[in-house]
């Protein structure tokens, strides 16, 4: 951990708030993602992270305080120029392209990096399918690549989203809830996948996520978030000994806080 | 049924029936000239013909920013009269030629298609279409109110130029070369990029798209398709005024030609626009004082029974029953091909 701090961060925040009228959804939360970890984010719901995450890919302007992403500050920025740098996300609500196959959801999710109209005008397709159908064997969907997206399962959706935020060959991946609503198999897949790309690849995740084990497993650090005010950072093994995460997150007597998330 | 199909596929006989629709329209003023007495094709219908290519152009205009893109535009026709006065008001006012005049027309609906669009199309669903209607009237109020340059409500007279051939065969090109344009579109990056925008524009934004980049640039081009097809009607017309230009059913005629042929599909809106023509022309003829009742029924009826259009309704993942049907022709067709060539291979394999 050490070696890796020294490191100029990734993504950077300083004092990040964001009001809804005269509710702090985000108050002045500071924190920063070094590369080549995995973070994760927690907090009981209605706490802010997804906010956050909409704050940091840019769908919702930022109130107060800064992000610098690479080091540039993206506080102003367009989503698609947020994209552009090199930070993708999904979605806790999925969001696919329901009309359209799983290989062309894939497609149209990298083709546009730093890409003139002029040079859309040729047919779509030949370039990166290759890279496509390599994301589709990876995350074990090659069955389907010519079904439509919105006839897949809700499992299937949630990991042709994880296939769409890996197709720009992003150097951060948001992910928000990815294992909500799959099943205890297919999350071990998404858990192996997701360690494989950041020791393989150095892929940077942040994640949020309610299940405790697989945060557990897989992060470097967690940052914890109540009421738009950041409560801890530290290891996973320090936030589940932390006295004030167990009271915010597991409720006020924490002992049988860890069950409440086996099911 | 599922012999045909294969047939079809095998011989591209689409392909065929194509050619020789586009031949058989390039031919057909020909008796016109070489016996002009026998009165084989008249000009009654090449200029229903004329009228009908209009069509199909402006509803595939439609189509790119209502049916791909997914932004309902029901002011559309504002193009149309953009275009038409653009024409005539250099034409009748500062006594340009034709081309030279068209070219302005062109660029006035464009111009205005970029600084409307870049406030419009900020908005979304209900919105953008009611915003439109509304630049709709205002310009054509505007263009009443505008007298000394537009002729006000009394209009302009264009010089006039009859050759109704000559029309024919401008419209023929043009509405090929439109429909070239779109179906070229549909299979780019550019298309794929407008159909994620209609099916989830954030996401689409998040991934990298820059969405309003994007809605300008095609709203823009078909802007100037349209303004391009009002031109060449005020020319053809040889006189306009606000109430004939701004006809209020003009951009009804549009929408309603592409839900009947199918929303966001490329031949869906030649198709519907055939329809519409047709069933009007027959309305025309015998329902006189109905036929704006009846064109409402359609409209309807379209949205009821058949709300992925004629050609959506075909389409096997419709979940319609016809596209059901279509759907096992076609499976039955692929699953025959493959039998008999995996039979080819088994005879091979002992070999």
């Amino acid at each position: 951990m050490t070696a890796v701090t020294q490191q100029q961060p990734l993504l950077e925040g300083r004092g990040v708030s964001k009001y809804f009228g005269g509710l702090a959804a985000l108050s002045d939360v500071d924190f920063t993602v070094y590369p080549g970890e995995i973070m994760g984010l927690i907090g009981p719901n209605g706490s802010g992270k997804t906010t956050l995450f909409d704050c940091l890919s840019r769908v919702q302007d930022i109130s107060k305080g800064q992000v610098f992403f690479k080091g540039e500050d993206i506080t102003r920025k367009k989503p698609y120029q947020v994209a552009h740098l090199g930070l993708s996300r999904t979605f806790q609500i999925i969001r696919v392209y329901n009309k359209l196959t799983v290989i062309e959801n894939l497609l149209l999710s990298q083709q546009w990096r730093n890409k003139g109209i002029l040079k859309q005008l040729r047919p779509s397709g030949q370039q990166m399918e290759g890279r496509a159908k390599e994301l589709t064997d990876f995350l074990l969907m090659s069955h389907v690549i010519k079904e439509k997206a919105g006839n897949l399962s809700g499992g299937q959706k949630r990991l042709l989203e994880i296939g769409m935020a890996l197709m720009p060959d992003p150097d951060l991946i948001l992910l928000d809830e990815a294992t909500s609503g799959i099943n205890p198999t297919l999350i071990e897949t998404i858990k192996d996948r997701i360690r494989e790309l950041n020791s393989k690849y150095n892929k940077t995740f942040l994640l949020i996520e309610h299940n405790i084990h697989f945060i557990g497993d897989l992060c470097d650090r967690v940052f914890v978030l109540d009421y738009g005010q950041k409560l801890a950072e530290g290891t996973p093994d320090e936030i589940m000994n932390n006295q004030a995460v167990i009271e915010a997150y597991f409720g006020a007597d924490g002992d049988e806080g860890d069950d409440e998330y086996d099911e | 049924m599922v012999k045909f199909v294969q047939a079809w596929r095998k011989y591209r006989l689409g392909k065929w029936a194509l050619a020789l629709l586009i031949l058989f329209l390039f031919l057909l003023p020909v008796p016109q000239f070489v016996a002009p007495e026998a009165k084989l094709v008249t000009n009654s219908l090449l200029f229903s013909l004329t009228q009908m290519f209009m069509l199909i152009i402006l509803a595939s205009d439609w189509n790119l920013i209502g049916g791909f893109t997914g932004y309902y535009d029901f002011g559309h026709a504002v193009f149309f009269g953009l275009g038409a006065y653009g024409t005539g008001v250099m034409m009748a006012q500062m006594g340009w030629a034709f081309v030279p005049a068209l070219l302005i027309g062109a660029v006035v609906a464009a111009v205005f298609a970029i600084l409307l669009g870049s406030a419009t199309l900020r908005l979304r669903g209900a919105y953008f279409s009611i915003a439109m209607l509304g630049a709709f009237v205002a310009v054509r109020e505007i263009i009443r109110v505008l007298r000394p340059i537009t002729g006000g409500g009394s209009g302009l007279t264009l010089p006039p130029y009859l050759n109704r051939p000559l029309f024919y065969y401008v419209l023929l090109l043009f509405m090929i070369f439109v429909v070239w344009v779109i179906w070229w579109i549909r299979r780019s990056e550019f298309g794929y990029t407008l159909i994620a925008i209609r099916e989830d524009e954030v996401g689409a934004e998040m991934r990298g798209i820059n969405t309003t980049l994007h809605k300008i640039v095609v709203f823009t081009l078909a802007a100037t398709f349209t303004g391009l097809v009002g031109g060449l009607w005020a020319y053809q017309n040889t006189f306009i005024d606000p109430d004939v230009v701004f006809f209020d059913s003009r951009t009804l005629d549009m929408v309603l030609a592409t839900l009947l042929g199918g929303l966001g599909t490329v031949t869906g809106p030649v198709l519907g626009a055939v329809l519409i023509y047709w069933l009007r022309d027959v309305l025309w003829a015998n329902f006189l004082q109905y036929h704006l009742i009846i064109q409402g029924l359609v409209l309807i009826l379209i949205v009821l029974f058949l709300p992925e259009g004629v050609l959506g309704s075909f389409d096997p993942n419709s979940g319609t029953r016809i596209g059901g049907w279509v759907g096992k022709i076609l499976r039955e067709a692929d699953g025959e091909t493959e039998e008999t060539a995996n039979a080819a291979e088994s005879v091979e394999a002992p070999v």
